[in-house]
């Protein structure tokens, strides 16, 4: 790879190319190669390019910037798509001017649990694309490739402010495929969706979920999840040895667990018990790679210890429970604990799985850290805001470019119109690299082409 | 000696006790119709007594200061509470059955000790209406709970009886439609009830298609306006269709879930039927539901349909108490505040003629809730439950929980009694 680079800048010397030039053919050249890189960077990387970002100065409202802190009165400007400053009484000339006094900005919100267009609306079997229930070990299925560009339910997620979302496959199995994260912009193809060199994600699922589907065939225990858990890492080790003698060789279930094994792909573990999380973490010591989140995770609390010094993030519901065993042991502090753990340096996120839920995540953010001061923490409301923006973008390897309101970072961005912890409020306008995407006020947002048509009704 | 002992403690569980007076001194009532008001109440044997804008403290030995504190009917919710412990774990739940369909009335199998009780009741909530979810034709009969601690349970019902209208995988709703009517005409024609248990109303071996006598029985009462039918639908052209089938049936009715009431809002008001639906349900999630939208609360609301309200949303089977964060949110799509926290006390008594109960008035059942804020918003927290008269234990598992593992001790936190 390296080498070919090398002949191929050589050529470009030797011949004067410009830059376009050169970026165009690496492209090409990333694009045709048939290995994992390839894959990422080229035939199946991003195209997506924003709406038009506009330069705008929102003045004198109540911010949270993602990274815990409030700022009272004050501006946030942005242009090119990209934040440039916060401050009082910002000098900016040529932007758009939005007053914001009374209201409240806040990074986009991040959800990094979704099966929003895997798992579309209406719910049909014929598209129901989020579960490939034929192996306990799909590590080759990718989410990307199931979702339905056209599921009228991403614009209900970006009314409650949502611009970033992590599509899952489902639960059924040991490892269930490769995530993946979009920006909740609408879009004919799903790679004019994802979210530009974000990292891709493992699915993987401890507990009830692969023991029930798989029971006559095995696994049908936990144990049995371990093993399979085990074996399937030896394979990846394996294929790594033969990649050395035969580079070529292709083996996509294995080029996922390899990429894993090489901390470039993601793990996020849906694991419900306190046990089986540690025994996860066991499982990752024995094989070198690191989880990056565990998901649902009801009993977290019981180890948020362990998960803080292992820095392992935890994306939670603020209050589901009871509707499995393993989700029984459920406290509404769960979020809280997690995120006080070893001196508040625990990394906790509230997440949905849930088209209902992805759109009021600001309010089961709420309902966490009431339960959490009711528990004796000290919590601010700026702090809370980071479990929606800040640790999710962590989680997905992301934060660099979104999460919270730095300087340089995607201008992706909410105005509510009031405490977005209190019930009654709503998301007025909402902006994606410093576009403006969704505007309440005069029902400007997208609608999928399944919308067509359908409407037999005037909105007011 | 013993044995009396013993028959105190006995009837001390079995009935929900509320020998003591109390006094609440100061609170934020909640009145119907007028929206809260300072007032003092004053509970005794289980009923609110009074209600004034000051009474003497001297009355009662426990007066419960509240000041700046917000009080309300308690929470009436429609749930399986009590009826399913765990969602995945059949043998934990109580809400099925194969054998009986209309006639079928799972409230005997209740469990006051579940956790999700437990929990519910430290969230507000005093009683619930019973959901039955048999397979067939009709899911079975609502009825009523308190969820008291203790033992003993009030009960009322049944007050109604489910099914629902709308999409299947087999018949064709029309279908559906004339073997309602058939049904209904055969035994308003007088089935012979000696023989109901022995066959079948038609012929088929398909369990939908079977009603025992006490199935037969449930129906009758229908058609006698005893009980409402409850019909959970969504497509406004189904509605329009049951609607129909309700007025040439004569029967009362009550519409269930009604994700696209809003299309057809004015047609419901006129005949006065309520709607009981989760303003939350705006996604269009079956083919049902296409014109499933957040406005539909407010649309029903202001063509004057009475509304009760339930949380939905994905765990809603434990978390039946968060039926007041529908009502906020209800609020913040265009309903009265009023209007909305009666959605979940006052609307379910009376849609289904639940007695003394949903309001704070005088005679009424002193079941209240008394509230460190708004009820309505996130991040209110409950102080004190009454049911009954009776001050409840509002302990529970996940706070028990909590505890556990955030206090800090020496030994290994399993070694604590809690």
């Amino acid at each position: 790879m390296i080498k070919k680079l090398i002949v191929l800048l050589t050529i470009f010397v030797l011949f004067g190319c410009g830059s376009d030039a050169l970026s165009m053919f690496k492209s090409e050249m990333e694009g045709s190669a048939k290995n994992f890189e390839g894959d990422i960077h080229g035939t199946y990387a991003s195209t997506y390019t924003p709406l038009k970002p506009e330069n705008i100065v929102i003045r004198n409202a109540t911010i949270f910037d993602g990274n815990g802190n409030k700022f009272l009165d004050y501006d946030v400007y942005f242009s090119d798509g990209k934040i440039k400053n916060l401050g009082v009484d910002l000098e900016v000339e040529g932007a758009r001017e939005i007053d914001a006094t009374g209201k409240y900005v806040t990074p986009g919100i991040v959800d990094n649990h979704s099966h929003m267009g895997v798992y579309p609306a209406p719910s049909v079997r014929t598209s129901s694309d989020g579960n490939e229930a034929t192996n306990p070990v799909t590590a080759e299925v990718w989410a990307e490739h199931s979702v339905w560009s056209q599921d009228p339910q991403y614009k209900l997620a970006l009314a409650g402010g949502v611009t970033t979302f992590h599509v899952l496959p489902g639960s059924a199995n040991l490892f269930g495929g490769r995530g993946v994260t979009l920006k909740n912009v609408s879009a004919n193809t799903v790679p004019d969706m994802k979210f530009p060199d974000a990292p891709h994600s493992l699915k993987m699922a401890c507990g009830e979920n692969p023991k029930r589907v798989y029971r006559s065939r095995g696994p049908s225990t936990r144990m049995g999840n371990v093993a399979g858990y085990r074996k399937a890492w030896i394979g990846a080790e394996n294929h790594k040895k033969r990649l050395e003698r035969e580079p070529e060789h292709r083996d996509i279930k294995n080029e996922t667990l390899v990429g894993v094994l090489d901390g470039k792909i993601l793990v996020h573990n849906h694991c419900y018990r306190a046990d089986e999380m540690a025994t996860m973490i066991n499982i990752s010591q024995e094989f070198g790679y690191k989880v990056s989140t565990f998901h649902h995770a009801v009993e977290a609390y019981k180890i948020a210890d362990l998960l803080a010094d292992e820095g392992i993030c935890a994306a939670l519901w603020a209050d589901w429970w009871g509707f499995k065993h393993e989700a029984y042991d459920m406290t509404i502090a769960n979020i809280a604990i997690v995120d006080q753990a070893r001196g508040g340096t625990g990394c906790a996120i509230v997440h949905s799985d849930s088209e209902s839920g992805i759109q009021r995540l600001n309010q089961e953010a709420a309902k966490a850290l009431a339960a959490g001061r009711r528990a004796g923490f000290e919590i601010s409301e700026a702090r809370a805001m980071t479990w929606l923006t800040k640790n999710p973008a962590k989680s997905l390897g992301i934060l660099d470019k979104t999460g919270t309101l730095d300087f340089g970072k995607d201008a992706d961005l909410v105005i509510w119109d009031g405490n977005p912890f209190s019930v009654y409020t709503k998301a007025e306008q909402v902006y994606i690299d410093g576009a403006l995407t969704f505007d309440k006020a005069s029902n400007f947002m997208p609608h999928t082409d399944f919308d067509i048509g359908i409407k037999e009704w005037e909105e007011k | 000696m013993r044995l009396i002992k013993l028959l105190i403690l006995f009837s001390f569980y079995l009935f929900p006790h509320a020998d003591d007076m109390y006094l609440l001194k100061g609170g934020n009532v909640f009145l119907p119709n007028v929206g809260f008001v300072k007032k003092d109440i004053l509970i005794d044997e289980g009923l609110i007594i009074s209600i004034k804008d000051e009474i003497d403290s001297s009355i009662s030995e426990n007066v419960i200061n509240s000041d700046g504190k917000y009080i309300t009917p308690g929470l009436i919710v429609f749930s399986a509470l009590g009826l399913i412990e765990i969602g995945a774990l059949p043998e934990t739940i109580d809400i099925r059955s194969e054998t009986y369909n209309a006639g079928f009335d799972p409230s005997d199998a209740f469990n006051p000790f579940s956790q999700a009780i437990r929990l519910n009741r430290s969230k507000g909530v005093t009683s619930t209406v019973n959901i039955p979810s048999a397979s067939g034709y009709f899911a079975g009969l609502l009825s009523y709970t308190k969820i008291n601690n203790g033992l003993k349970q009030k009960k009322q019902g049944p007050l109604g009886l489910l099914t629902s209208y709308g999409q299947s995988y087999d018949d064709s709703r029309a279908a559906n439609l004339m073997f309602i009517e058939d049904l209904f005409s055969y035994v308003r024609n007088g089935y012979d009830s000696m023989k109901a248990d022995q066959i079948q109303f038609f012929y088929g071996t398909d369990n939908e298609y079977r009603f025992t006598k006490r199935d037969l029985e449930a129906i009758q009462k229908v058609i006698n306006k005893e009980m409402p039918l409850v019909v959970r639908v969504n497509k406004a052209t189904d509605i329009l269709k049951v609607l129909e089938m309700a007025k040439s049936e004569n029967i009362n009715l009550v519409l269930w879930e009604a994700n696209e009431g809003h299309m057809v809002a004015e047609e419901i008001s006129k005949a006065e039927v309520p709607v009981i639906m989760d303003p939350l349900n705006n996604i269009p999630g079956t083919f049902d539901s296409l014109n499933a939208t957040y406005e539909n609360v407010s649309r029903l609301h202001n063509a004057g349909v009475k509304l009760a309200f339930y949380y939905d949303q994905s765990s809603g089977v434990h978390n039946a108490y968060l039926a007041t964060q529908s009502a906020g949110n209800a609020v913040a799509l265009g309903v009265s505040y009023n209007e909305a926290l009666a959605s979940v006390t006052l609307n379910p008594a009376e849609i289904f003629d639940i007695k003394n109960v949903g309001v704070i008035a005088i005679g009424y059942d002193a079941d209240l809730t008394i509230w460190d804020n708004d009820p309505l918003e996130l991040m209110t927290q409950v102080e004190t439950v009454f049911i009954d008269g009776s001050k409840q234990d509002l302990s529970n598992r996940y706070d028990e929980l909590t505890e556990r593992y955030t206090k800090e001790e020496e030994l290994p936190n399993s070694y604590r009694s809690r």
